[in-house]
């Protein structure tokens, strides 16, 4: 049964994007997937440990600037590496951020890593020997063991590919000693360290992985998008990522990956809208959090109860 | 320069003092985080100027009513989307004044347009000579008014019946409840009366940044000097942002005048470093 219910999802997933490809372009299958690869990290910092980050964009920013720098400078490195030094440069950051957010709670989290998000396209304008400034870069295609991708096409296989290991990881994470931990951050912090546990050590943790799926995501978004400026990393793509987690459910991958989805169609459908843009998306979100408190797969598991009586 | 920067700076941060009070309030009442304060003071300065411009109200009046009416957009909005979540996670309501800070922005770009309108200013911009410092009557006026509004808040909270009760549902809702204390009015409350003074704080800003629906931003340095302050402080949010308009001035009088833009968000981040409670607050002891 478990296994029937895995592949009918694989196959659900799959069909889901080839409506968005037949729909709205591969590019967008593309976008799509690199924002599960946030969501998913962001809900290992968010879902698991209970810290929420308004400032993920700037992960994502530092992630596209050091695959893009590296794809400039040191091509011979490929994709992978490029990609790795996006991961290990957010993550290192992640640590930083991490470090002094173990003194604070809550929302004093949310308002240091919004703070947080904002200095690194500031620091990005202000690096503009590297980073071209306000003026943004191209970013070079890049090239898996010596093969150039440079289509579409060639992308979609990569990002694809990282996105389904981003998934894999994350969820195998979820029922391991670490994502236990995680989970009793969550519900109780000093009730995890009489426990044993060291709060500091896991929730640096978290930080530092989150930040790493999200460095390698901007990665990826950089060889996306092949053009990136630090207006594109601004606090609403920051929150938009915050959404996509409460949409689809904090602490269920599954519902990540949902969120992510739907928030990046609906901004797509909704563009052509022009000024009713914002207002429905505002109104989505409004709406969505009253009816379902618990996003997407709380929903969903909701549903299924009942349909099974 | 040095006095002259501050005297300019105090007014700025009476204005952040006024947004951070607002949001303050609703989070002594309500415990919720209120991100949609902003978009509050901008649809209220707003509604000001078209009672200004079409009603051809005197200029005070029409700020006056511009509250007013603010406050009532604030009691709507705690009608219709706060209400709804009631009891649901603070996380959550938290994105549901994200949302709703996103449709306020939108439907007021639909009414008034995303253009920047001069707003008449209560009090001459014209500078008047004091010593070395040259004062202009609409800072004097704005502190003036910024401060006169914190006596009166101050007051209401010490001596009415709804302040007091305002105050036992900060305490502890239930225990307010059970002495009859109307928690859903107190609340409904604490949103009229936060987004009342947040269009009065954006109607004493407006005549220096330009009236536009991109006033709505002025919430992240009122975030600042709540924090700076000591986050759920009153007093606190008024020193906060008095001291971040000051430091925000000198900053970019000293320094260089891209940094100013970026010193609340410095300001947040070396206050969570250094000292979370911030100046006045009171240190958290978590329980299990």
């Amino acid at each position: 049964m478990r296994t029937v219910r895995k592949i009918a999802m694989w196959a659900g997933a799959a069909a889901v994007l080839w409506v968005v490809k037949a729909s709205l372009g591969l590019f967008v299958v593309n976008l799509l997937l690199v924002y599960v690869i946030v969501a998913v990290g962001l809900n290992l910092l968010m879902g698991f440990t209970g810290q929420i980050s308004a400032g993920h964009a700037g992960f994502l920013a530092v992630g596209a600037y050091v695959a893009a720098l590296v794809g400039t400078h040191a091509p011979q490195v490929g994709a992978v590496g490029a990609l790795i030094a996006a991961g290990a440069a957010a993550a290192l950051l992640g640590v930083a951020i991490g470090l002094p957010a173990l003194r604070l709670a809550g929302f004093y989290i949310a308002m240091a890593t919004l703070a947080f998000g904002v200095v690194v396209t500031e620091a990005i304008l202000q690096m503009d020997v590297w980073t071209g400034g306000a003026d943004g870069m191209y970013v070079l295609a890049p090239s898996l063991f010596g093969f150039p991708l440079d289509s579409d096409t060639q992308k979609f296989w990569l990002v694809l590919g990282t996105a389904v290991l981003a998934v894999w990881t994350a969820q195998n994470l979820a029922g391991s000693k670490v994502g236990r931990a995680f989970l009793a951050l969550r519900e109780s912090d000093v009730a995890t360290e009489t426990l044993g546990i060291s709060t500091a050590a896991y929730r640096t943790l978290a930080f530092a992985l989150s930040a790493f799926y999200t460095g390698v995501a901007g990665g990826l978004f950089a060889y996306v998008v092949s053009y990136i400026s630090p207006d594109a990393f601004s606090i609403e793509l920051s929150i938009d990522f915050v959404a996509m987690v409460i949409l689809g459910g904090m602490g269920s991958i599954g519902g990540s990956i949902v969120g992510a989805a739907l928030l990046t169609v609906l901004n797509q459908y909704l563009a052509v809208l022009q000024d009713f843009k914002a207002l429905i998306f505002g109104l989505a979100v409004v709406v969505c959090m009253i009816l379902m408190p618990g996003g997407v797969s709380a929903a969903w598991k909701a549903a299924l109860e009942r349909f099974r009586g | 320069m040095f006095w002259q920067l501050v005297v300019s700076g105090l007014a700025t941060g009476c204005v952040y003092a006024l947004v951070a009070l607002g949001l303050t309030l609703i989070y002594r009442a309500t415990e919720h985080v209120n991100f949609a304060q902003g978009e509050l003071a901008m649809v209220g300065a707003f509604l000001g100027f078209t009672l200004h411009v079409h009603l051809q109200l005197p200029v005070w009046a029409a700020v006056l009513g511009g509250a007013v009416l603010g406050g009532a957009v604030g009691w709507v909005c705690e009608l219709a989307v706060i209400r709804p979540a009631e009891g649901q996670p603070h996380v959550n309501v938290f994105i549901i004044t994200l949302g709703l800070s996103i449709v306020l922005k939108s439907l007021a770009g639909m009414v008034w347009s995303h253009d920047e309108f001069p707003f008449p200013p209560l009090f001459s911009p014209r500078g008047v000579r004091l010593g070395s410092v040259v004062v202009t009557p609409l800072n004097l006026g704005t502190i003036a008014v910024a401060l006169g509004i914190m006596v009166g808040l101050f007051a209401f909270f010490r001596y009415t019946r709804h302040g007091v009760a305002m105050r036992a549902v900060c305490e502890n809702p239930e225990a307010a409840q059970l002495m009859g204390v109307e928690v859903r009015r107190v609340y409904a409350f604490a949103w009229i009366l936060s987004a009342g003074l947040s269009a009065l704080a954006g109607a004493l800003i407006a005549p220096v940044l330009n009236l536009s629906t991109h006033m709505g931003a002025v919430v992240i340095p009122a975030f600042a000097a709540a924090i700076l302050g000591g986050w759920g402080s009153f007093p606190g949010a008024i020193a906060g942002g008095m001291a971040l308009g000051v430091i925000e001035n000198l900053a970019g009088g000293y320094l260089a005048a891209q940094i100013k833009n970026m010193v609340p968000f410095l300001v947040v981040l070396a206050v969570l470093v250094a000292r979370p409670q911030g100046l006045l607050g009171e240190r958290e002891v978590r329980k299990v």
